[in-house]
């Protein structure tokens, strides 16, 4: 029998209770980063979905003279920091629906070039630019049907973009201290179990590594299966309810699809959880074993 | 390895264990420790495994000085020191076999000999039918036993026993000395002994070191020395 791994096996194996709480603490909290990575993935791509997405969209009215269509085009033209005017016409904006609904065939055997209204978009470098050419034409209804001024939309995402990431980020970071606390506490329990053995082992020429090392590979061993097992049935959970969500959030693929992304996360989470697990049980076993 | 016991005096709070020692033990040489209970035996071993420190003096194992030594020289000396407790000191849930192993695994026993030497020690303290029972399972004198072979698995430089005759019948108590002198005499091992079983001090030639009150009464050693030096000097007056 040597040291180390199957000393670590004896020690779970002997207080199960502890072994399995520590456990459990671990998988929680990585079942919870794995939501947040997620999350906070879906929102960045929604964010950058409309961040460079055409800011202004004017929809011109229907039937309008190519002459008007042109002037205006010259005139949104001239105002300072337009980075883009893009126009959209009829049979472009049934293509644009057409692929965004894909998936509904319901949805685009209904609609024709005919009822969807051309426009144009325009993307800006300064937002200023963007609130005078709503006020310019948001009165001009001979040319103007409707304006989309997406500065509100934008700014209302943004705001809930931000409450969910921090508050995720609050959340896990207070999920893991409780756990890296609880996992500290645990294996200081144990060690305390173990004093008499750690005692006889010192006295029989053991290094304090050496008593220590069993308690270290016990925290990794709790961060490395609770980090696996918290992946897995998260990113599971979350792989078969994308399609779901995906459709929701369409055109932004909110979840990813690729496999290599979730091998990533779980590659992540493995990594943090051999970090949070030996430096809790360092924690845990240098309150009883010195260095 | 050499042992140096230079003006040590121990003290807990005004108690004082042990009072001005000076002893050498010389490799491979059997000592017996002999004094009545409370007399400082156990806390003189205690010293020697650095488990406590000298409150002055010093103490050389090795020729390194045990209060002076870095951690890795004591834990380095410790590996070399095979130890029979007077409370055996076996793991609760370990079983004897894994108590042995444990020990070997210390030293860095080469982990393929590991099997065979458990099989070798245990088979010289005759536990044979005892190897996978914990501690809990056994009797006294086959603790002391389970303890003599943890000891001599590592094969020690020196072995301290304390009292380990005190569990065990007048048989295995001869057994157990027996096999202490032999591991002297083959492997050169430095055995301390301490015990109040006058009857095994007096059978074996062996040097003595009487302690009461904390104060060296006797060395056998020391006698032995100027009885050789008054010989020396007589011959050379002739």
């Amino acid at each position: 029998m040597s040291n180390n791994p199957k000393t670590t096996w004896h020690h779970i194996r002997r207080s199960p209770i502890q072994s399995l709480t520590a456990l459990i603490l671990m998988t929680f909290s990585f079942m919870l980063v794995s939501l947040f990575i997620v999350v906070n993935s879906g929102l960045s791509k929604v964010l950058v979905y409309f961040e460079t997405k055409p800011e202004i969209t004017i929809f011109i009215k229907d039937n309008l003279p190519q002459a008007d269509i042109d002037n205006l085009q010259k005139d949104l033209a001239n105002y300072q920091d337009v980075k883009e005017i893009k126009f959209i016409s009829k049979e472009k904006a049934l293509e644009i629906y057409k692929q965004q609904n894909k998936n509904n065939p319901m949805l685009t055997e209904m609609v024709t070039a005919s009822i969807l209204p051309a426009s144009f978009e325009i993307t800006v470098t300064d937002p200023k630019t963007l609130e005078k050419i709503y006020q310019n034409y948001a009165t001009n209804t001979n040319v103007v049907d409707e304006i989309i001024y997406q500065k509100d939309v934008i700014n209302s995402l943004l705001d809930w973009t931000n409450i969910i990431r921090r508050s995720g980020f609050i959340i896990t970071i207070i999920v893991f201290i409780i756990s890296f606390f609880s996992v500290s506490t645990i294996i200081g329990m144990k060690t305390t179990n173990r004093k008499d053995e750690i005692k006889i082992s010192r006295l029989l020429g053991a290094s304090k590594f050496y008593v220590k090392k069993p308690f270290l590979l016990e925290g990794i061993f709790y961060g490395l299966i609770g980090s696996f097992i918290g992946s897995i049935l998260t990113l599971t959970l979350i792989y078969f309810v994308r399609t779901s969500i995906n459709t929701f959030f369409q055109p932004v693929v909110f979840i990813p699809n690729e496999l290599s992304f979730y091998g990533l996360v779980i590659l992540a989470q493995l990594l943090l959880g051999l970090i949070i697990g030996f430096f809790s049980s360092l924690i845990g076993v240098r309150r009883y074993i010195k260095f | 390895m050499k042992l140096v016991f230079n003006n040590v005096d121990k003290n807990y709070g005004v108690i004082s264990a042990l009072k001005n020692i000076n002893f050498t033990v010389e490799p491979g040489e059997f000592v017996f420790i002999v004094g009545p209970s409370g007399a400082g035996k156990s806390t003189l071993l205690k010293l020697i495994l650095n488990q406590i420190k000298p409150s002055n003096g010093e103490i050389m194992v090795d020729n390194i000085n045990l209060t002076l030594g870095t951690k890795q020289e004591i834990d380095n000396i410790r590996r070399k020191i095979g130890v029979i407790f007077q409370d055996y000191q076996l793991i609760m849930d370990k079983s004897i076999e894994e108590n042995i192993a444990l020990s070997l695994d210390i030293v860095s026993f080469p982990k393929e000999k590991i099997s065979a030497k458990i099989d070798e020690v245990i088979n010289q303290v005759n536990l044979n039918n005892r190897r996978f029972l914990f501690p809990s399972q056994l009797s006294g004198g086959e603790l002391q036993r389970a303890a003599l072979a943890r000891a001599l698995a590592i094969e020690p430089e020196i072995i301290l026993a304390d009292e380990p005759t005190g569990n065990l019948d007048n048989e295995n108590s001869w057994n157990l000395v027996k096999l202490l002198s032999n591991i002297n005499k083959n492997n050169h091992a430095t055995i301390i002994m301490t015990t109040h079983n006058q009857e095994i001090v007096n059978s074996l030639d062996k040097r003595q070191i009487e302690i009461k009150d904390g104060e060296i009464t006797h060395d056998s050693n020391s006698h032995q020395k100027k009885a050789k030096k008054d010989i020396h000097s007589k011959k050379h007056e002739q």
